[in-house]
C-alpha cells in the first residue's frame, strides 16, 4: 500500500489531496483548497496538507510521498515534484478515463493537452504570455461589473446578444468591457462576450495540437466556470473537422493535485522496488 | 577555529560572483607595492606561469545578468554571443582598469577578434591571444604549445623584471595540483550525493577560484566540501542529468537554479573549463613546461570545446560521463551564436540517440532573464525521465 500527497500551488489558490493505492485500486481519501489571497502560498500549501492529513486520519510519517505541481516546487517538505501538464493529465483521465485531450484553464494560464491513456502528454501548447484568456482577468472583470464570481457562468448563460472583446490583450479587452458598459451592454452580453472569447482563443489552442474529436476534460478552476464550458462548446461545433466533446467534474479544480499524488505513488512504488529510499541523509 | 557554515561560505562567493568591480583582486594588487594582476577569458589558460611569475590569474567570466552593455553592443553585429561585448563593456567603463595584462585563449574567431581589438583599445596593457594546439600529437601539437609557453613566459617575465625559473614553475604546478585535487573531490561529492552540494552552490564555490588567489580557494572548496558533508539536507525525487555546452559564456546564477528547481540533480557539467581542463596531478618532476604540455595533451577534459580527430571516439566523453556519474539524462545548453558548442551539438546528440540517453538542448545567454521557458522544458524532461524511463 502506497500513500501520497499531491499539492498544487496554482496562480490563484493551493489545492492539496491524499491518494492510498492499493493492488492498483486508488482511493482518494482527503482534499483541500485555499484562495491565495495575498497570503504566502508555501504556508497555505502547509496548512492544505496539514488539513488533508487530519481529514485522512493519518500522521505525516504515513506518507510515502509528497508530490508537488504548479509553482510548488519550492515547497520544503515535497518528495518530488511533476510539470502541470503532467499531473492534469494524469488527473483528468482520473476523473474521467475517456479523456483523450485536457484543456486546463487556471487564473494564470490556459494549456491544452493531449494524452494517451495511461495520462502520458503526447503533445500539448500554452496560451501566450497574456492574462487575456485567464481567471485572474474574468475575476476583475467581474470585480468591475459587481458581479459575485459564482454568478458569472449562470450569468453568462442567459446572454441574449454577446459582443466578443479582444482576446489578444487584456488591456485591449479591458478596454472594451468599458465601452460596453458605457453603451449599455447588459453584464450577461458582456460575460458572455468575454468567455466567447475566451472559449475562440482555447479552442485553437486545442485544434492546433490535434484534439478533434473524444473527450476533452476541463480542469483548473474556470473547469466549473458554465459559461465558459458552454461557450468552448459553441465555438468547437463552429470549426470545420471537430466532433469533439467538453466535459467537466465537480473536482475538476483538484486535477492537478490528483495527477501529483498519482504519480507520487507511481515513484514511490518504484523507488521501493529498486531499493532507493527517500530520506534525510 | 570553528569551520564555516555553507551558507557563510556561499555567501562569500556570491559577493564575489556579484562584484564586477572585482574588489578582491584590486585589494590584492594594493596589499604589497609591484604586484601585478593578469586577466583571462574562460576556457583554458596555463594559469601555473601567471602564478609562477608572482602575479594573480584573474578569470574574466564576461559580465553576467547585472551588467547593462551599453558601449558594448556598438562593437559585434547582433549575430555574435553576449560575452565579447560585456567584456568591452567591463574594459570601457573603467572596470578592469587595474589589470596589467588580458590573456585570450583560443576557443573561436569571435575571442580572437576581441585581442585585437583590446589591444587597440587599451595599448597600454599587455595583451595576448593564447593559441593552443589542435593536433594533439606530441611532436607537432606539443612542440608546438612549448613554443607558445616559452613566448608567454618570455612576456611574463618582462613585465614581473625577473627570471622565471623552473622551480618557481614546479612549485606553481604543485599549488595548482591540490587545487585540482580540491575540485575533483567536490565534483565526485555532487555526483554521488547532489543534494548535499547543490550544483548552484558548486558552482559560486567554482567562480570565486577564478578570482581569489589559488591557495584561499583550495581551502575554500575543502572548508565548503567539509561544511556540506555535515549539513542534513533532504533528499529529493530528481533526475541525475549533465549539464553540456556551458564552457565559455557562463549561464545566469537563476538558470542554474531554475534547473534544480525544475527537479534536475545536476551531476556533471562542463562550466569554467579554466579548473577543469587538465584531468589529475601535472607531474613536478623535469622539465615543467614540457609537463604543462604533455598534461595539455593527454591529460584534458574531453568538451566540445576540444578538437577530436577520432570520429568513432567524437562524443563517447559524454556516453562515459553518463555511466561514470550515474546520470539518466543530458542537457544540452549553450549561449546563442556560440559555434564550437552548436556545431559539435548535432554529433554529439547522434551519439546520445546511438546510447539510448535521453536529452533536450536549449539556448541562453548570460543575461537571460525568462527562466519560464527552460523551467518548463527542463520540467518536462525531468517527468518523462522518472515516469517513463526504463530505470
Amino acid at each position: 500500500m502506497t500513500i501520497a500527497a499531491g499539492i498544487d500551488v496554482g496562480t490563484g489558490v493551493v489545492k492539496a489531496v491524499i491518494f492510498k493505492v492499493e493492488n492498483g485500486t486508488e482511493t482518494w481519501l482527503s482534499r483541500a483548497n485555499m484562495r491565495i489571497r495575498q497570503r504566502d502560498p508555501m504556508e497555505l500549501a502547509r496548512e492544505a496538507f496539514e488539513q488533508c492529513l487530519e481529514d485522512a486520519n493519518l500522521e505525516e510519517r504515513d506518507i510515502d510521498y509528497v508530490a508537488t505541481t504548479g509553482e510548488g516546487e519550492a515547497i520544503p517538505f515535497h518528495t518530488g515534484h511533476f510539470y502541470s501538464m503532467t499531473s492534469h493529465a494524469r488527473g483528468a483521465r482520473f476523473l474521467n478515463p475517456e479523456a483523450v485531450a485536457i484543456l486546463d484553464c487556471g487564473a494564470l494560464h490556459g494549456r491544452a493537452i493531449i494524452t494517451d491513456e495511461r495520462g502520458k502528454v503526447l503533445n500539448y501548447k500554452m496560451t501566450s504570455q497574456c492574462a487575456s484568456g485567464s481567471g485572474q482577468f474574468l475575476e476583475n472583470i467581474a470585480r468591475y461589473l459587481g458581479i459575485a464570481q459564482d454568478e458569472i457562468g449562470s450569468l453568462s448563460l442567459s446572454a441574449d446578444n454577446p459582443e466578443e472583446v479582444s482576446s489578444i490583450c487584456a488591456v485591449l479587452a479591458e478596454t472594451d468591457v468599458i465601452n460596453m458598459v458605457s453603451r449599455g451592454i447588459t453584464a450577461p452580453n458582456i460575460l458572455k462576450g468575454i468567455h466567447m472569447s475566451m472559449a475562440n482563443r482555447l479552442a485553437r489552442l486545442l485544434k492546433s495540437i490535434g484534439a478533434r474529436e473524444g473527450v476533452i476534460m476541463m480542469t483548473g478552476g474556470l473547469a466549473l466556470d458554465e459559461g465558459l464550458c458552454a461557450a468552448m462548446r459553441e465555438q468547437l461545433g463552429k470549426m470545420k473537422g471537430v466532433t469533439a466533446e467538453v466535459a467537466n467534474h465537480p473536482d475538476s479544480i483538484y486535477a492537478g493535485a490528483i495527477g501529483a499524488a498519482l504519480w507520487g505513488a507511481f515513484r514511490a512504488e518504484k523507488l521501493a522496488a529498486a531499493g532507493h529510499l527517500l530520506k534525510a541523509s | 577555529m570553528t569551520n564555516p557554515t555553507t551558507s557563510e561560505i556561499i555567501a562569500r562567493c556570491q559577493e564575489l560572483y556579484d562584484d564586477l568591480r572585482f574588489t578582491s583582486a584590486r585589494d590584492w594588487k594594493d596589499a604589497e607595492p609591484g604586484r601585478k594582476v593578469i586577466a583571462h577569458m574562460p576556457i583554458y589558460v596555463p594559469r601555473e606561469l601567471i602564478h609562477a611569475a608572482g602575479m594573480l590569474p584573474l578569470g574574466i567570466m564576461g559580465g553576467g545578468d547585472n551588467l547593462e552593455v551599453i558601449h558594448g553592443d556598438a562593437y559585434y553585429q547582433s549575430y555574435i554571443c553576449r560575452i565579447p561585448r560585456s567584456t568591452i563593456e567591463l574594459g570601457l567603463s573603467g572596470r578592469l582598469d587595474f589589470v596589467d595584462g588580458m590573456i585570450f585563449p583560443s576557443i573561436c574567431d569571435v575571442i580572437r577578434n576581441l585581442s585585437g581589438m583590446w589591444k587597440m583599445l587599451f595599448p597600454e596593457v599587455y595583451v595576448k591571444y593564447f593559441d593552443v594546439p589542435q593536433t594533439y600529437d606530441d611532436d607537432i601539437g606539443g612542440t608546438f604549445y612549448i613554443g607558445e609557453m616559452r613566448e608567454f613566459l618570455t612576456d611574463l617575465e618582462a613585465l614581473a623584471g625577473r627570471k622565471i625559473s623552473d622551480d618557481d614553475i614546479r612549485t606553481s604546478i604543485t599549488v595548482y595540483n591540490e587545487n585540482r585535487r580540491a575540485i575533483a573531490e567536490l565534483y565526485r561529492l555532487r555526483a554521488a550525493k547532489p543534494w548535499q552540494a547543490p550544483a548552484s552552490e558548486a558552482y559560486l564555490v567554482m567562480r570565486a577560484g577564478l578570482t581569489l588567489p589559488v591557495e584561499d580557494h583550495t581551502r575554500l572548496v575543502h572548508d565548503y566540501i567539509a561544511a556540506a558533508k555535515a549539513e542534513k539536507r533532504p533528499i529529493k525525487d530528481n533526475s541525475r542529468i549533465i549539464l553540456t555546452g556551458m564552457f565559455c559564456e557562463q549561464p545566469p546564477l537563476n538558470l542554474i537554479k531554475s534547473l534544480e528547481l525544475s527537479g534536475c540533480y545536476v551531476v556533471d557539467d562542463d562550466f569554467m573549463l579554466v579548473s577543469r581542463w587538465l584531468v589529475g596531478d601535472v607531474p613536478t618532476d623535469g622539465d615543467p613546461v614540457y609537463n604543462l604540455s604533455q598534461a595539455f595533451l593527454h591529460q584534458s577534459m574531453s568538451t566540445a570545446a576540444k578538437y577530436e580527430p577520432d570520429e568513432a571516439e567524437k562524443g563517447q566523453f559524454l556516453v562515459r560521463a553518463v555511466r561514470d556519474t550515474g546520470a539518466e539524462g543530458v542537457i544540452f545548453a549553450s549561449t546563442s551564436f556560440c559555434d564550437p558548442a552548436l556545431l559539435d551539438r548535432p554529433m554529439l546528440q547522434n551519439v546520445l540517440k546511438a546510447a539510448d540517453i535521453p536529452y533536450i538542448a536549449f539556448k541562453y545567454s548570460e543575461n537571460s532573464g525568462q527562466m519560464q521557458p527552460i523551467r518548463e522544458q527542463a520540467g518536462t524532461f525531468v517527468d518523462s525521465i522518472k515516469l517513463w524511463s526504463a530505470a
